[in-house]
């Protein structure tokens, strides 16, 4: 009579050298991208999505050869935002063709494999109920292999649009070692701050992620015909101070303009209309220190 | 022991019933849906792999709502010579594969009656259809097998 624990393997299904190699897949698809930098705040709705998309073009503008991986599985953005939502993509031998913004930046999402705005991401499964004990787990897979079967081709810079909720950036690090590090997006509000405080002190000194800088989005708005600016949220707190207090680098701060709203709606680029703009400068400032912080 | 039968899956679990060649004693092993689940959504194939990974075989093979254009990986058999991985391998990609077309009448019918009983209801009426040479499961072939059945 044999025992659970005699039993020396798992059946011949060797789980272990099935995992190995999907870590070995990862690494070596993302051996060509020099730097892989998740934009991440922790808190919903502070512009995330339309800080990735904008740093995309403004990298790219500056001859740096970008990429965007959407990792917002459930809320996918960014496929709409760079303009390439009716692209499906194909197998082309080991892997998957993204997609190509009008700007050439790679894109891939979770949206592109859905088929319709209104299509909620949903797991083929026996049943649905106690989904909860295996969904996060499906996720990771699906993200993992979004990553690692995406033909990047040479970048030089990934970035990964994160959902809100502050442990994303801790298993963003589980699954990629090799994360350059975290872009941390808040508002002037309070209450984000709060949260983002803590999801900064989650990737320091939990994930042992590096924070390259704190971004500051909609800290004032600025009127689009004059170019006067006023504060968004009246006695707001000092984020340069957050920054501080976590002792990060303060990359700046991004007026709030309908107009950016407007052409991320459309798939358009804000910067090849306006980039005189205060918005539009500010963005090019920020993707200036990135490129100076990253050695790009 | 020696593989007698297997029954499911269904609903996410199955059974496999072993039996001794010399004094047909029996045992069953069940699978554990949840743990089953969760071994799958980790991308990796029960009863091992012999060929690498499609592109995005995870995410293509557990999407419910693909997009069309989004080609489905093409299913590849358990090499697994272990007589419990192995068939519970090939159990489930069968089961996403179905053997039968059910016409959405006959699964009302099938949907009617008390859960408990729905797995073995199911069966039965797909082993009368596999024997009788039918691919699709409508009223017809569920009338056959109540008379036979006397349900």
């Amino acid at each position: 009579m044999k025992t659970y624990h005699d039993i020396a393997s798992d059946g011949g299904s060797k789980i272990l050298e099935q995992v190995t190699e999907q870590q070995q897949r990862l690494k070596a698809r993302l051996a060509s991208v020099r730097q892989i930098v998740a934009v991440a705040s922790g808190k919903g709705g502070v512009g995330k999505s339309t800080v990735t998309a904008t740093l995309a073009s403004s990298l790219q503008r500056s001859s740096c050869a970008v990429g965007v991986l959407d990792a917002d599985l459930n809320g996918p953005s960014m496929a709409r935002m760079m303009g390439v939502r009716q692209f499906t993509p194909q197998v082309r031998d080991v892997s998957m063709t993204p997609a190509r913004a009008h700007n050439n930046v790679a894109v891939m999402s979770m949206d592109l494999f859905l088929p319709a705005d209104s299509t909620p991401l949903l797991w083929r499964a026996p049943s649905q109920q106690n989904a909860y004990t295996w969904r996060s787990m499906v996720e990771m897979s699906a993200l993992r292999e979004l990553l690692s079967d995406t033909h990047w081709g040479d970048l030089d810079i990934l970035l990964i649009d994160l959902p809100p909720g502050a442990d994303r950036i801790h298993n963003l690090a589980d699954l990629l070692p090799d994360l350059t590090g975290v872009i941390v997006v808040t508002t002037p509000a309070a209450v984000a701050q709060m949260v983002v405080s803590r999801s900064i002190t989650l990737a320091t000194d939990v994930a042992q992620v590096p924070v390259i800088g704190l971004i500051e989005n909609m800290s004032s708005f600025a009127c689009p015909a004059c170019h006067h600016t006023e504060q968004l949220f009246p006695a707001t707190p000092d984020t340069k101070a957050l920054a501080d207090q976590h002792d990060l680098d303060y990359l700046g701060s991004i007026p709030f303009d309908s107009r950016l709203a407007q052409s991320l709606d459309h798939g358009r680029s804000f910067l090849s209309v306006w980039p005189d703009s205060p918005a539009g400068r500010a963005i090019q400032s920020i993707s200036d220190l990135v490129i100076k912080r990253l050695n790009l | 022991m020696a593989l007698f039968e297997t029954h499911g899956p269904f609903d996410g679990t199955m059974s496999i019933v072993y039996q001794c060649p010399q004094c047909d004693y029996q045992m069953a092993m069940l699978t554990n849906r949840a743990e089953t689940q969760m071994v799958r959504s980790l991308g990796v194939k029960i009863g091992g792999r012999k060929v690498a990974a499609e592109p995005m075989e995870t995410l293509r093979n557990n999407l419910a709502m693909p997009r069309e254009g989004i080609s489905e990986p093409a299913q590849v058999a358990s090499q697994s010579k272990c007589p419990f991985t192995g068939v519970v391998s090939q159990a489930f990609d069968s089961a996403e594969n179905p053997e039968f077309t059910w016409t959405p009448r006959a699964k009302e019918r099938i949907d009617a009656i008390p859960p408990f009983v729905q797995p073995m209801v199911q069966q039965n009426v797909e082993e009368f259809a596999r024997r009788n040479g039918y691919d699709v499961i409508d009223e017809s072939v569920m009338d056959q097998v109540k008379e036979i059945l006397g349900m």
